[in-house]
């Protein structure tokens, strides 16, 4: 079992640590849009913002087919406005993509920041990498979630005195210690792990394995989802021209009804007789189960404020949906509130390591057993690939930021240019990696992200007026907190890099270790 | 959620694992250079458990039941890594830190 943990593990070993970096990211994909936007940092959000919005629309569109008003919430202090104009949909592509602004919650003043993808481009990379068509992307991701499933479980199988060697670690002994470190990292973590890596395949559960779906389906997938989540198509042609009632008493009556913040408006056919103004008010943060039926909800009659109808959003699911709900819940953090995603952020860090240290610990048992020869190809190949997609990866990401405050606000596909950067500077890495795939290699790329990941708080200085010293980004927790992780970032780089130089090279120094053990298989 | 609740539960499973490292003969050896008689690791056996069954409760009270799992889950393993790290370089310092910590998280967790 020993051979499949280990091949299985370095073959994909760099898909999934790019995998783990991006997603581990991901679960603060909005807090990192945001940085990504300093234009919104001013926003903040006032008990007005329902009306300030309501008016931003009545000016900008007051004919559309339907509206849709995210308001601000503790992730994002802007209101996002989205409307669908009423025409026919093929001007659009076919697809039903409509426009959208984005409103200071405080001001009412539409704000425009500059173009950037921000998180989701991380978020998307974690699952569909990018570049690569859709569904194959898809695929492959699912591969090697997969294979990260037979490598967790061949790991446990292979790792004979789990129980034994539970906290063991012996520092300072090259193979032994990555050994050592490898199995902490993943034993300790492994019910993290499991769940992370059966729940990612669970969301692709429909592509994975669409054969029920098809049977019971005439229509397939589509058929499912619409009896899974049904959709309300609104009426099909919008009615007389009508003002609609004021939002602000239909706003606090959806808050006092549930008991919760007000999160999102929206309307059928706005300002005609048919409108149907729908108000969501967010859920009980403890729901975990997520049921169907969405979030609470009071459909309200737009032209006279009539209440239509009350939805609770709280419907019964079957059992084996609500245990869906739970592992995909866990999966995408998806109920967490600041401590929690905090420490998935930390899980997802964790399982990193894991990763990296397995990846180094197949190089190091290697190294150890030329003792003192030059290493082979084969082995410096894959010291290369190490370099580059553990540092390569962390100096892309720093760049990939870099550029965002870097590149011209008015630059033509500014936001592809951000992700170029990104995989440029990961190119430029790998190619320093192939030519330098040793000590030197690592030295010199950990000196790279140290310095990188230092100056992004510097440069936030330089560029923007909602730094580390402002009271812009300590009132807005999530700017204040990305510059510290930058600064953790860069102490960690530099800490590693120092390890690093201050270390021999342990090749050929003293003997092999006589006995072959089962533990040394890996 | 405040931080500082999540002490309570962090802190409870560093000091169950540490308890649970203590009943190993070689790291209790290592940790409390003596050799121990198969009644003290037994009793340290014990301790650890009953602290990993007060972290659980504590997780229970904090979150919903399957959050609350799955969180107590990962909350050992967020203790597990620094007590695997200290055990080689600073065993004392383990040893002490896990009566220690609980006590300030509870302290926190009251004012």
């Amino acid at each position: 079992m020993a051979w499949l943990h280990t091949w299985s593990g370095l073959l994909l070993g760099w898909l999934l640590l790019a995998m783990f970096v991006t997603g581990t990211s991901a679960y603060f994909r909005e807090e990192i849009s945001l940085w990504m936007a300093p234009e919104l940092h001013h926003s903040q959000p006032s008990p007005d913002t329902p009306a300030l919005a309501w008016a931003a629309l009545n000016a900008k569109a007051p004919d559309a087919k339907s509206w849709d008003i995210q308001l601000p919430e503790a992730r994002s202090p802007v209101a996002q406005l989205r409307w669908q104009p009423d025409r026919p949909q093929a001007e659009d592509g076919g697809r039903r993509r409509g426009e959208q602004a984005v409103m200071d919650a405080g001001s009412g003043e539409l704000l425009s920041p500059r173009a950037s993808r921000g998180g989701d481009f991380l978020y998307r990379f974690h699952f569909e990498l990018y570049g690569v068509p859709r569904i194959w992307a898809r695929w492959l991701i699912c591969v090697a979630t997969m294979f990260m499933l037979v490598a967790i479980v061949s790991g446990v199988i292979t790792h004979k005195k789990i129980f034994k060697d539970f906290f063991t670690f012996r520092p300072g002994k090259g193979q032994r210690s990555w050994l050592d470190s490898h199995n902490a990292t993943a034993v300790l973590a492994l019910p993290f792990h499991f769940m992370i890596t059966y729940s990612g395949l669970l969301i692709f559960m429909v592509m994975l394995m669409p054969w029920g779906m098809n049977a019971a389906y005439e229509d397939g997938w589509r058929g499912f989802f619409q009896d899974v989540f049904p959709r309300e198509e609104p009426a099909a042609e919008g009615g007389a021209a009508m003002p609609m009632v004021d939002i602000v008493p239909l706003v606090a009556r959806a808050r006092d009804t549930f008991e919760q913040p007000v999160r999102r408006i929206s309307v059928d056919w706005p300002n005609r007789d048919n409108a149907v103004i729908r108000v969501s008010t967010a859920k009980d943060p403890h729901i975990t189960d997520q049921r169907r039926g969405g979030n609470p909800t009071l459909v309200f009659n737009g032209g006279t404020g009539e209440l239509l109808e009350t939805r609770p959003g709280d419907e019964a699911v079957p059992g084996a949906f609500r245990v869906y709900n739970l592992l995909v819940n866990l999966h995408l953090a998806r109920f967490a509130d600041p401590t929690v995603r905090w420490l998935f952020f930390l899980f997802g860090v964790g399982g990193t390591a894991m990763v990296a240290t397995g990846m180094l610990l197949w190089v190091s048992k290697r190294t150890q057993q030329l003792r003192g020869k030059a290493p082979g190809a084969a082995l410096r190949l894959v010291n290369g690939l190490n370099i580059a997609s553990l540092t390569g990866l962390l100096g892309a990401l720093a760049a990939y930021f870099a550029a965002n405050r870097l590149l011209p606000v008015e630059l033509a596909a500014r936001e592809s240019w951000e992700i170029r950067v990104f995989f440029l500077t990961w190119l430029l890495a790998l190619v320093h990696a192939l030519l330098r795939p040793d000590r030197r290699g690592w030295i010199e790329q950990l000196a790279a992200i140290t310095v990188l990941w230092a100056a992004l708080p510097l440069l936030n200085v330089a560029t923007t007026d909602s730094h580390l010293f402002s009271a812009t980004a300590w009132r807005t927790g999530a700017l204040a907190g990305f510059d510290v992780v930058c600064l953790l970032m860069a102490a960690t780089g530099g800490y590693a890099l120092w390890r690093v130089v201050r270390k021999q090279p342990v090749r050929g120094r003293g003997p092999l270790p006589q006995r072959r053990t089962a533990e040394d298989g890996a | 959620m405040t931080v500082i609740a999540v002490t309570l539960p962090l802190s409870l499973a560093y000091a169950g694992l540490t308890a649970l490292a203590l009943a190993m003969k070689r790291h209790h050896e290592a940790a409390l250079g003596a050799k121990p008689p198969a009644t003290r690791l037994r009793a340290f056996r014990v301790a650890g458990w009953v602290l990993m069954a007060l972290m659980v409760a504590s997780c229970l009270r904090l979150w919903p039941t399957g959050l609350a799992l799955s969180m107590a889950l990962g909350l050992v393993t967020l203790a597990g890594l620094p007590l695997v790290f200290l055990l080689p370089y600073r065993p004392r310092l383990m040893v002490r830190l896990a009566p220690i910590l609980p006590v300030l998280a509870l302290i926190a967790t009251a004012v």
